[in-house]
């Protein structure tokens, strides 16, 4: 018989949860509630004695001194109420570690089917509460009914004595798992069974598959084993290797690229090798602190004598777009086992994020799944669990509004590690496998969750993508694996390490098969969450939370004592060979026998066709915009608009210190609520070595050029390391290329060409920008299909495409930090210096958006130009001779030099004239154009002489100073003065947006 | 003399192991990360140790009340093996989870000698969320607490979801009156916050940031010293740095690291 326990704060305590509801309901939805309470609901399915179940309830579940409890519904008073649960299957980690302690208390471990569900129970009070508003903050604000289920009550029918009922969210599955053939007579046939199946095969991918099947050869050898037609787990592990998401056939593939305004057609023959293969190879040679890239998880760079770090991001788009608090949890938690999983593993040592939602305030037609402020909620308290349950510190981050994102949202996830130069003498970011390894399985179990994730995210949202793919990580058992991973690494007992994340077992054994040549699976060995899965559902699951090891038959004993000492799960479920075979069994009988080859031989490669139009032949032009008047009016408004204003909400909320590395924070200033140019941590303890992070993207350049687009997130983000005491001899890069379908179809993808033509104008400007900056691309990832199809008001559905974007992240180490610079003003009379030469440039640019104009003249980078310049700067920040650094970034000069005035708490008085510029007339110009590698540094006037030394001959020129007074002053072109703006009421403007928000 | 030997409790979620370790090394000690199942099988003993470490971090997930069960798990199998540590003259420092953990365990706040009671709680934040941010800290001189002797002022980061200390009437004045109030939460001057939002981040009565027992050996804070562990990681450090360089002095100004509360500790053992 199940127990229900329900648990509340005593009634004169404030319940903060209860309160956001309540705020929240009225903020979104303009409900008025006069409170809301929250009761937390444990349902334990197993037979306990009323002795067992009170010391339960004493021991762990009521805090005597601020809670009750009951195993009766509690008599909380409401209006209404609304019962949430999970649906069954969803991971429930309270439930998990619910179970954990039920079971230390009572001193012995669940039978088989025990199981705690959690669950809450919302008690709302409020005269003027309709069931329509009740129904809306349950679907809208409390559930997602993706992975929750509700209830409503209302008082008038709810029964004191029965309550919520029953409801035990328990999977049962009955089913007896069973291999199913496939049939490959003809190719009709495998097409058919792959939309069937949702296995998203490319019908290009058919005739090698079905080659290979029909080959006389391979089906003796099958024969031998006891196979004929491919099985179901065979041809799920193709579809999963061969998904774009795994594979990157996108990038692999072969462009024809045609500039019809230019008249000019070249064959791209794959992008990946072309663009960012082969620079990094090169630069490899030139720069010794670059030890792996391009093969393993994650890339690795030298960070000291000691130590090097482990760098790589990735984006969870699809699954965050569907529940975006699972999903971006997922995604945070999902990133940090790479660099678990690079080398022999490392540590992790740092976290970022970068959201690309809809307008928060979006109010139109459109109906996406989850509104952007709905969306955005979740996805930032996803990362937030996910960073700070792990432990792992998120100093940085980025957020972009734009209702392209309304189609898909971007959530995009960075983690850095570290770890030792050698591990037990050997070098610790090479790992290999020998014949009779063991394949272990680490960390979580194998349940149907996530199953064909990859393939999901290998297209475009539409209504029949399942919902079944969406999961909810737990960075509690993840962070127990980190921590026995790490002490068996040091102890030599990791031979191979490899995350499971898309495509699950099928991945990590299929891909680390290769360096031993081979290996047998047993599958009924990988534990499960319940019985009845499906052969194939076992191999491709993407659970979370699981690591594939390699390990010794010798070092068996001792890898498992240590797995059993840090609570964590391993099983040997098979070894490596080197019989060139993947060979899976199943209570003895083989279900797959492929060679490990035929995934690296014989699959065609994609073709795109790329056109390419020149923006002023695509009709775009400079806007006709007579000079504003009122600049102060002007750049108080600039300050406030989304993408430029504070969001110190989602900053705070992300645990920046913990491991006690931190040296320049997300926020800087006097009061701690300006933005850095970078993140800098300083994560061996041991040492004074710091690590700058930092990250760019500006995505409305990629409605002029997506080259354009690509040059200036590059410099931005190298600009970013540069302004905090990073050096150009060591920048490390991580593209992340998040782009709609680029594959041409006259009626669902009409500019499909147009949009691959931007990918390869984009990896062409990566190319140009690594080369000339010197930047190794240490690790990046592509995600596709950032489209989505939203219903409108008359039942018809609008594809929106996200624009082309490219995240680009840059690391630098710093030797010594004490060169660290922030970017707040710091004394008065300091000198202020312009480095950088602002151009009419304002083609994509905050400024003209805040008129809703493109424009045509999209900022450029010259790298024989900010070279030079970079290199003197980097000079005169290791000299000491810089007392604020801070880079020009979107929304131009007017706005960054407000925002150092802020950060300093200090005015500042300048003249126009003085900025160094080209082709420039105009105050709104100077002010506001977003042209790349550009900085405003202050200096000691005492240093002023010495500062202006290394920069002869660039472009370099003070154009005013800083001031006690806390006013900006600056001065036209004409001589006339242009703005004359308070600092308090700028900062109340920029913080005005999203300031109320905690 | 020996040196003074340090247990910083691993495993399970928490996450501070790594730096807190470092900070009794900076303080003069020999640290240990020591996981919670190597205590409780016996592989090391407790008493081989003259001060624990209950760190930060989220043990358990902290799904059911923030250090809930780790002091659940920790009082079933090593109660007894606690309080005959403090009984013997051990000191004990919980941070952050760590402070959560001991008042659920009853070993804070301790008072008549009975280090099984939960008499405080520390519950969610007013302001509904997790909060990362430094504050400034009232030391109450009057305090017998070993770790913060000579110190009345501190900055230090919190990072915390659940740090708003809450008792009954009757125990909070219990706990004044007896000077088991170590730390409060104040403005950037040092006067009390009363309350107000950032300064008191959580809401906690009187501003409460870190309690004692009455002995003064049991010390419990929401905010991290040990993330404090050189002058660069403070907030100020870029400014300060270059007021000290235009000075031609030292870098000063900037408050007492976190780690001085281990040197205390260490002082105080030696």
């Amino acid at each position: 018989m199940p127990h229900r326990l329900e648990i509340a704060l005593k009634p004169d305590l404030r319940d903060p949860e209860g309160e956001a509801v309540r705020k929240k309901a009225f903020d979104y939805f303009g409900i008025r509630m006069d409170g809301v309470r929250v009761i937390q609901v444990l349902t334990f399915d197993a037979d306990f004695s009323k002795a067992q179940l009170d010391r339960i309830r004493d021991a762990v579940f009521t805090n005597p001194v601020t809670q009750v409890s009951s195993y009766d519904p509690l008599p909380v008073d409401f209006d209404w109420a609304i019962w949430v649960g999970y649906r069954p299957g969803v991971r429930d980690n309270p439930g998990a570690t619910a179970a954990e302690a039920v079971e230390d208390v009572l001193g012995k471990p669940f039978s088989e089917g025990q199981a705690v569900y959690t669950s809450k129970r919302y008690c709302l009070s409020g005269a003027d509460l309709t069931r329509a508003g009740v129904e809306r903050i349950a679907a809208e604000l409390l559930a997602n009914d993706i992975i929750q289920q509700w209830k409503i009550f209302e008082k008038k029918t709810w029964d004191p004595g029965t309550g919520i009922g029953w409801i035990l969210p328990k999977v049962i599955l009955d089913h007896a798992p069973a291999v199913t053939a496939i049939p490959i007579e003809s190719a009709d046939d495998l097409e058919r069974i792959s939309r069937e199946r949702n296995l998203a095969l490319n019908p290009a991918d058919i005739p090698t598959i079905r080659a290979y099947f029909l080959d006389e050869r391979v089906r003796a050898r099958r024969a031998a084993v006891g196979l004929s037609d491919p099985t179901d787990v065979e041809i799920e592990y193709i579809s999963q290797a061969r998904s774009d998401h795994c594979n990157h056939n996108t990038f692999r593939g072969l462009f024809r690229y045609r500039d019809r305004s230019a008249g000019r057609e070249e064959v791209v023959d794959n992008l990946f090798k072309t663009f960012i293969e082969s620079p990094t190879l090169a630069l490899m040679e030139k720069k010794p602190w670059v030890k792996s890239v391009l093969w393993d998880n994650a890339g690795v760079g030298q960070l000291n004598a000691d130590y090097h770090y482990v760098i790589t991001g990735e984006t969870h788009n699809s699954p965050s777009n569907m529940e975006a608090y699972g999903g971006a949890l997922t995604g945070i938690v999902g990133i940090y086992r790479d660099p678990m999983g690079t080398g022999k593993g490392s540590r992790l040592i740092m976290g970022s994020y970068g959201f690309c939602v809809g307008h928060r305030d979006y109010d139109g037609e459109l109906k996406p799944r989850l509104h952007p402020r709905r969306l955005l909620d979740g996805v930032i308290e996803g990362v937030r669990d996910g960073g700070n349950k792990s432990g792992i510190p998120t100093p940085f981050g980025q957020v972009f509004f734009h209702p392209g994102y309304m189609g898909k949202c971007l959530v995009f996830v960075t983690a850095l590690g570290i770890m030792p130069r050698r591990v037990q003498g050997a070098p610790a970011e090479k790992k290999t496998i020998a014949p009779g390894d063991l394949v272990l399985m680490c960390g979580g179990r194998v349940g149907k969750d996530g199953i064909h994730g990859v393939t999901a995210s290998s297209e475009s949202f539409s209504e029949h993508t399942p919902a079944g793919h969406v999961q909810i990580g737990d960075p509690y058992t993840q962070k127990k694996m980190h921590d026995f991973l790490l002490e068996a690494r040091d102890e030599g007992l990791i031979q191979f390490i490899t995350d499971n994340g898309g495509g699950g077992l099928s991945s990590s054994v299929g891909e680390s098969a290769r360096f031993s040549g081979g290996c047998e699976i047993q599958l009924e060995k990988v534990p499960l969450k319940y019985a009845g899965l499906d052969q194939w559902e076992i191999w491709v699951s993407e659970s979370q939370e699981r690591m594939t090891v390699a390990v010794r038959p010798g070092d068996l004993d001792r890898f498992m004592a240590l797995s059993k000492k840090h609570a964590v799960e391993s099983t040997v479920i098979g070894r490596y060979t080197d019989s060139g075979k993947l060979h899976i069994t199943y209570d003895g009988k083989t279900c797959a026998f492929v060679d490990l080859d035929l995934l690296t031989a014989g699959f065609p490669q994609w073709e795109f066709d790329a056109e390419w139009i020149a923006p002023q032949d695509r009709g775009l032009f400079e806007p006709v915009l007579k000079e504003p008047e009122d600049l102060s009016a002007l750049l108080t408004d600039m300050l406030a608009r989304p993408n430029i204003a504070s969001k110190e909400w989602i900053a705070r909320q992300y645990d920046h210190e913990v491991q006690g590395t931190s040296i320049l924070k997300p926020l800087a200033g006097r009061h701690r609520d300006v933005p850095s140019d970078a993140a800098v941590i300083r994560p061996d303890l041991e040492s004074s070595t710091g690590l700058a992070f930092a990250q760019a993207m500006l995505p409305t350049y990629s409605q002029i050029d997506a080259h354009a687009m690509t040059e200036c997130a590059i410099d931005e983000a190298v600009r970013r390391v540069l302004a905090v005491g990073g050096g150009l001899d060591h920048v490390g890069g991580v593209d992340n290329f998040c782009w709609p379908n680029i594959q041409f179809d006259s009626v669902a993808n009409p500019d499909g060409k147009f949009k691959a033509a931007q990918l390869v104008r984009s990896c062409m400007a990566l190319k140009k920008m690594c080369d000339a900056y010197g930047i190794p691309l240490l690790s990046g990832k592509d995600s596709m299909y950032v489209d989505g199809h939203l219903p409108g008001s008359y039942g018809e559905t609008h594809k929106v495409s996200a624009l082309p974007t490219l995240q680009f992240s840059t690391v630098s180490v710093i030797d010594v930090i004490d060169k660290c610079v922030t970017l707040d003003f710091k004394v008065h009379g300091d000198r202020l210096y312009v480095l950088g030469i602002t151009r009419n440039e304002l083609g994509g640019s905050e400024y003209y958006e805040r008129f809703g104009y493109t424009g045509l003249f999209v900022p450029r980078v010259r790298p024989e130009e900010t070279l030079p310049l970079y290199g003197a700067l980097e000079k005169a920040i290791s000299s000491g001779l810089a007392a604020s650094v801070h880079g020009i970034y979107r929304g131009g000069l007017g706005v960054h030099l407000a925002l150092s005035a802020m950060a300093g708490e200090l005015g500042l008085e300048i003249d126009l004239a003085r900025v160094p510029a080209e082709g420039v007339a105009r105050d709104d110009t100077l002010l506001f154009s977003e042209s790349a590698g550009r900085f405003i540094v202050t200096v000691d006037p005492e240093k002023r002489k010495a500062f202006e030394a290394f920069f002869s001959g660039l472009p370099c020129a003070c154009i005013g100073k800083v001031t006690a007074e806390p006013t900006m002053r600056i001065t036209g072109t004409d001589g006339r003065c242009r703005i004359a703006a308070g600092l308090d009421a700028l900062k109340a403007a920029w913080k005005r947006p999203f300031g109320g928000l905690i | 003399m020996s040196r003074v030997r340090a247990l910083v409790l691993t495993g399970y979620g928490l996450n501070c192991d790594h730096e807190t370790a470092d900070a009794f090394r900076r303080a003069g000690a020999d640290a240990d990360r020591v996981h919670i199942n190597a205590l409780i099988d016996g592989a090391v003993s407790i008493h081989d140790y003259q001060v624990m470490t209950f760190i930060g971090g989220f043990s358990w997930a902290d799904d059911h009340g923030a250090g809930v069960i780790q002091a659940v798990r920790m009082g079933i199998h090593l109660g007894d093996a606690l309080i005959q540590f403090i009984q013997n003259g051990g000191l004990v420092i919980g941070i952050c989870n760590g402070f959560q953990t001991l008042v659920n365990l009853g070993l804070l706040p301790g008072l008549e000698n009975d280090y099984r009671r939960r008499s405080v709680a520390l519950i969610g934040n007013d302001c509904g969320n997790f909060r990362d941010d430094w504050v400034t800290l009232e030391v109450n001189p009057d305090s017998p607490c070993v770790f913060t002797r000579g110190l009345d002022r501190l900055e230090l980061p919190v990072r915390h979801g659940e740090g708003k200390f809450y008792t009954d009437p009757e125990t909070l004045n219990r706990l004044v009156e007896n000077h088991q109030v170590v730390l409060r939460y104040a403005l950037a001057d040092g006067t009390p916050a009363r309350g107000k939002f950032p300064e008191n981040p959580n809401g906690s009565l009187e501003d409460i940031a870190g309690i004692c027992d009455p002995t003064g050996r049991v010390f419990g804070l929401m905010p991290h010293p040990e993330a404090y562990n050189l002058p660069a990681n403070h907030p100020q450090w870029s400014y300060r740095k270059e007021i000290a360089r235009r000075e031609n002095r030292p870098l000063s100004g900037l408050p007492e690291l976190g780690i001085r509360l281990f040197q205390n500790a260490v002082d105080f053992l030696k």
